[in-house]
């Protein structure tokens, strides 16, 4: 364990941005809204910007990416093959422990299962992560009840918490511990310890309302989920919301459904693209051979729900699917963010 | 940072976006949280505008038609070849030479193709494609409160007290809208939705009024016979603030309440209630779909009037909102992309108005009315010889067999389209975001959507490429951006004239009027202000519905889905809105009708089982659907699919050019 003055800690980016893309949470001027992006300088990041409204998933996961650049030589009827994917080496500055949680169930996703997923490894591979404990939690969050958050406890190199003058920063592996010292960082003591668990548990003390009445009911939902004991007419309630856009799946740290596709270029040659797909759409679970249910739209709509709060899929992901982040409750069209919906299934259990 | 902030570009919503741009490509989208109208949110189409973008589906060549094959040509030779061909039809430009704007080109790009047409060809036959539905909304706010626009907002969605949805499908069409509206339902807003399928929106509702096909005017004259009758009108606004009531009334009048129930499938206690609801809330919205799904002039007027009669027109949270399902189908009527108007509405027989254009443009307007293209195309006679068209973005063409015995086709676009292939001359024109251009939504919001990389193969902007044509003409249009064209257009229409691409970047857009009165623009229409009276607008006491027949027992109703409305092209160049279509496409490969179980037993077939659908103009054959959202008597086809649609569905044109309340009385056959 160490300590960093505050006005140093940007330091620990710039120093990093000598070997890494450095990505983090940056501010857009005109409206405000945060973003985590890749930054040409350390200054653009900000340590106390609000939770990105774009998961870092991003990063590792990108809306759309080209995996393969292929062409094919219609008189030799020979293909000529490129597998040209981004190989940099990343640095994720001031990552939320929400937004972590995300990327190591992803990480059991494309590297955890049967097959190991190049592109994505290729990602993570040589990444640098510096998680930030939140201090103070925001409006929409609820990681307290998804075991997410409000502090790191696996997954980075460095982690920062805010102790006021200090930010005590923890090392996660040996090489966030070599870089610690090669910084020469001034080491902290047992009370700094102390003084991070009180930060912590006045964090958790300011959690809204809604997420700390949920704490306990998030496992009773899970529960009622994974046994099927919720009546369809709660199912039907909530999937008659769904406008089927695909956002929540887009923003949640944690989805991984992807498409591929082929863009042939005026060039003459073809990139294939993965692309961000989702569980909403009915196109994606008709492809499945999923052919025509009686209740299209709510049986995709509880297929999600399923995923993110069921025994079977925490099992493969040992863990939630839902990291409490909260974004899928305000790009909602309709009113069925995972938070609502278990305040409608805690409706129905209490009814 | 690689996002930067724009604006959605399919819909008429105009949903806030930003899109992630690296190395000078788009690669991304993400919603914008603090947009007035989208807060965060994005549809299904918004979610992918960035593979639209991406396409390489482009018009990347000026091309000449020889021998029936495009060859690609530099600009100059393909405006000196229109030029040639087209001073031919000089001398009788306003017979034989037609303009189609289109409704998703730049306000920019819109006025510069009117200048076009109007002072370099001399005709004033420009028709903004898919329009009829919005120009009857137009013509009946215009007329009635001066004021030719959502007279509400949609920011103030959240705050009215009642919302009457009539007819549209507005989740599907309108999403953001559309949870916009449910988002205030949920809030305590009573909705009420007048349609006959059960659309997401009805099951959003409170109340579903599911009437019979056809019958939108009866009930909308029974509303309001029911204010007469339960002594609800808001007869204070009436008396002061309105004129023309006697002949509302007594068209009104006529109506005999005892037929409703026979007329429509609503029974007039259902009805008063409504009535008394919407007069006794403390402030209303009533929306319904334009453009080519839209309402008849006469519907329109019948909801006006009943917003009129419960005094909830003028007033705060407030409104009387067409929505358009085209992002610029707003923008081209404030263009003046119309036979009689100028920009913002201006009349071109207004000798003042014209004589500011003559003045600013160097040239002498022909001040009488042109034609509308269609009817120019529908007409045996027409001396139609030569069509200019822009961005015609659809996949199914209009009267293509009138337009394909044309003698002299021209085309702008920026995508490649089955309309190419009708063409002569092909310009590519750069596209969104790869120019800057202004585009005004539903609410009369007009949005600045930057530059943000380089054209598609060096293809050029309108403001460079349109006065190399003038120039032709030995006419100089001086512009060094769209910027430039964007200043004069705020010099000559009143409605934007304090609009500056500043002001409109810093504020999300501005709503017009924007000027010396309304500086920051005007989020809605203000009764106060207008200084004069809301007139109502005239109407028929035409109550008679299509009704079906022992040879034509079922009633089919058509209408268009959410990834492909608007028989759309565009969404063909995506990935995952495309993959929707061809899911839809490998369970129906023919198309579908749907109809309710009772039926289906009725005429002894099963899901997917193959039926004949025969009407007085001919057959299809097409997939059967059970569904719990039609009635009994009432079938439904999704008319957006290219290949869906059969020459039957075609033949009925007319028939579709009526919007929503398309109907075609059928017969299903086993077969
Ligand atoms: S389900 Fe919603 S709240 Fe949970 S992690 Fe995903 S986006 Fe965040
Ligand atoms: S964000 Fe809401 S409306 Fe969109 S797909 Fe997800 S649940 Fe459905
Ligand atoms: S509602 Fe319209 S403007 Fe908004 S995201 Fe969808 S298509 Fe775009």
């Amino acid at each position: 364990m160490y300590l960093i003055e505050k006005n140093n800690v940007m330091k620990l980016a710039e120093e990093l941005a000598k070997s890494y893309s450095l990505y983090g949470p940056v501010t857009d001027k005109e409206t405000k809204q945060v973003f985590f992006n890749k930054v040409a300088s350390a200054s653009e990041i900000s340590l106390t910007a609000e939770i990105p409204s774009i998961p870092p998933k991003t990063v590792v996961f990108p809306q759309i990416e080209r995996i393969l650049e292929y062409k094919y030589d219609k008189g030799s009827k020979k293909v000529e093959m490129n597998a040209d994917f981004d190989t940099s080496s990343k640095a994720l500055f001031g990552i939320r422990p929400c937004d972590l949680t995300g990327i190591l169930v992803l990480d059991r996703f494309f590297m955890g299962l049967e097959f190991v997923d190049d592109v994505y490894l290729e990602h993570r591979k040589r990444m640098f992560i510096v998680s930030n404990t939140c201090t103070v939690p925001f409006k929409q969050c609820f990681c307290v009840c998804t075991d997410s958050g409000p502090v790191a406890e696996e997954g980075y190199d460095l982690n920062l918490t805010d102790l006021g003058d200090v930010y005590l920063v923890e090392a996660g592996s040996d090489k966030g511990r070599e870089f610690a010292e090669k910084m020469g960082l001034q080491k902290a003591g047992p009370e700094h310890t102390l003084e991070k668990k009180n930060a912590v548990d006045k964090s958790i003390s300011l959690f809204e309302k809604l997420a700390t009445d949920n704490k306990a009911w998030i496992s009773r939902v899970m529960n009622r989920v994974t046994t099927g004991f919720i009546k369809e007419e709660v199912w039907e309630h909530i999937g008659k919301q769904c406008f089927e856009c695909g956002a929540c799946t887009f923003v949640c740290p944690t989805c991984s459904c992807f498409n591929v596709e082929d863009h042939n270029k005026f060039s003459g040659s073809t990139d294939r693209l993965r692309t961000w797909d989702s569980c909403s759409f009915e196109g994606y679970t008709k492809m499945a051979g999923d052919h025509n249910p009686r209740h299209p739209v709510e049986d995709r709509r509880n297929k999600r729900f399923f995923c993110k709060l069921s025994y079977s899929q925490s099992k493969k992901y040992l863990r939630p699917g839902c990291v409490g982040c909260g974004r899928c409750q305000w790009v909602c069209p309709g009113d069925i963010g995972l938070p609502n919906v278990v305040t409608y299934i805690r409706r129905e259990i209490t009814e | 940072m690689d996002y930067k902030s724009g604006v959605c570009n399919f819909c008429g919503t105009g949903c806030g976006n930003y899109l992630n741009i690296q190395d000078g490509k788009v690669s991304g989208v993400f919603s914008s949280r603090n947009h007035p109208v989208s807060k965060g949110r994005l549809c299904v189409r918004g979610w992918h505008f960035h593979e639209l973008l991406m396409t390489d589906h482009r018009i990347s060549s000026p091309m000449i038609k020889v021998d029936g094959n495009f060859k690609n040509v530099s600009y100059d030779e393909a405006i000196s070849f229109m030029m040639e061909k087209m001073a031919k039809y000089s001398s009788d430009a306003s017979e034989s030479t037609a303009f189609l704007a289109s409704p998703r080109s730049s306000n920019e790009n819109n006025y510069l193709f009117a200048k076009l047409a109007r002072s370099v060809f001399k005709t004033n036959n420009i028709t903004l494609d898919s329009e009829s539905g919005h120009r009857s909304s137009m013509n009946v706010l215009g007329e009635g409160a001066g004021f030719p626009g959502m007279t509400g907002s949609l920011e103030d969605i959240s705050k009215t007290k009642f919302i009457l949805i009539v007819g549209s499908d507005i989740t599907k069409m309108n999403p953001i809208i559309g949870s916009e509206i449910h988002k205030a339902q949920m809030a305590g807003t009573k909705v009420v939705t007048i349609s006959s399928r059960v659309t997401q929106i009805a099951r959003l509702s409170n109340v579903h009024l599911q009437i019979k096909p056809g019958s939108k005017r009866s009930l909308l004259a029974a509303l309001a016979k029911a204010v007469i009758d339960t002594d609800q009108l808001d007869t204070d606004f009436v008396t002061a603030s309105t004129d023309g009531y006697d002949g509302f009334a007594s068209s009104v009048n006529r109506f005999n309440m005892a037929d409703v129930l026979s007329l429509t499938g609503i029974d007039s206690d259902t009805i008063k209630q409504i009535a008394g609801e919407l007069c006794s809330a403390e402030s209303a919205m009533a929306f319904w779909s334009t453009g080519i799904s839209g309402l008849d002039q006469d519907t329109v007027s019948y909801i006006y009037n009943l917003l009129l009669f419960a005094g909830k027109i003028g007033k705060e949270n407030c409104g009387a909102n067409p929505i358009t399902g085209i992002c610029n189908l707003q923008g081209g009527y404030d263009m003046g992309t119309a036979p009689d108007l100028l920009t913002g509405f201006q009349k071109l027989s207004d000798a003042d108005a014209a004589a500011k254009f003559e003045k600013s443009w160097g040239v002498k307007l022909n001040k009488d009315s042109g034609k509308d293209l269609y009817k120019m195309l529908a007409d045996k006679n027409s001396k139609l010889k030569c069509l200019v068209a822009a961005d015609h973005d659809e996949g199914i063409i209009k009267y293509s067999k009138e337009i394909e015995a044309l003698e002299f086709v021209v085309y702008f676009g920026t995508f490649e389209n089955p309309f190419m292939k009708f063409a002569d001359v092909v310009f590519p024109i750069a596209g969104v975001i790869e120019d800057e251009g202004t585009y005004t939504n539903t609410e009369r919001r007009v949005q600045l959507s930057r530059k943000r990389v380089e054209p598609f193969e060096n293809v050029m902007p309108g403001w460079k490429l349109f006065p190399m044509i003038a120039a032709k003409a030995s006419l100089t249009w001086k512009y060094s951006s769209a910027e430039d064209v964007f200043k004069e257009i705020t010099s000559l229409t009143p409605s934007y004239s304090g609009m500056t691409y500043e002001k409109i970047e810093k504020s999300f857009g501005l709503q017009w009027p924007c000027n010396d009165k309304y500086p920051e623009g005007c989020k809605r229409l203000d009764g106060a202000s207008i200084g004069r009276k809301f007139k109502f607008a005239p109407v028929t006491e035409n109550f008679t519905i299509h009704s079906a027949t022992a040879d034509y027992p079922i009633l089919l109703i058509a209408s268009q889905g959410q990834h492909f409305w608007h028989q759309n092209n565009i969404m063909k160049k995506t990935y995952i809105p495309k993959r929707e279509y061809n899911a839809t496409l490998l369970v129906y490969p023919k198309g579908y009708i749907e109809i309710c179980k009772e039926d289906a037993d009725k005429l002894q077939v099963r899901e997917h089982w193959n039926v004949k659908i025969v009407s007085s103009h001919g057959s299809m054959i097409v997939a059967v659907k059970i569904s719990e959202d039609v009635k009994a008597g009432t079938a439904y086809v999704p008319y957006f699919i290219r290949e869906m649609i059969s020459s039957f569905l075609l033949e009925h044109n007319q028939e579709f050019d009526k919007g929503e309340d398309t109907i075609i009385p059928i017969r299903i056959e086993r077969i």
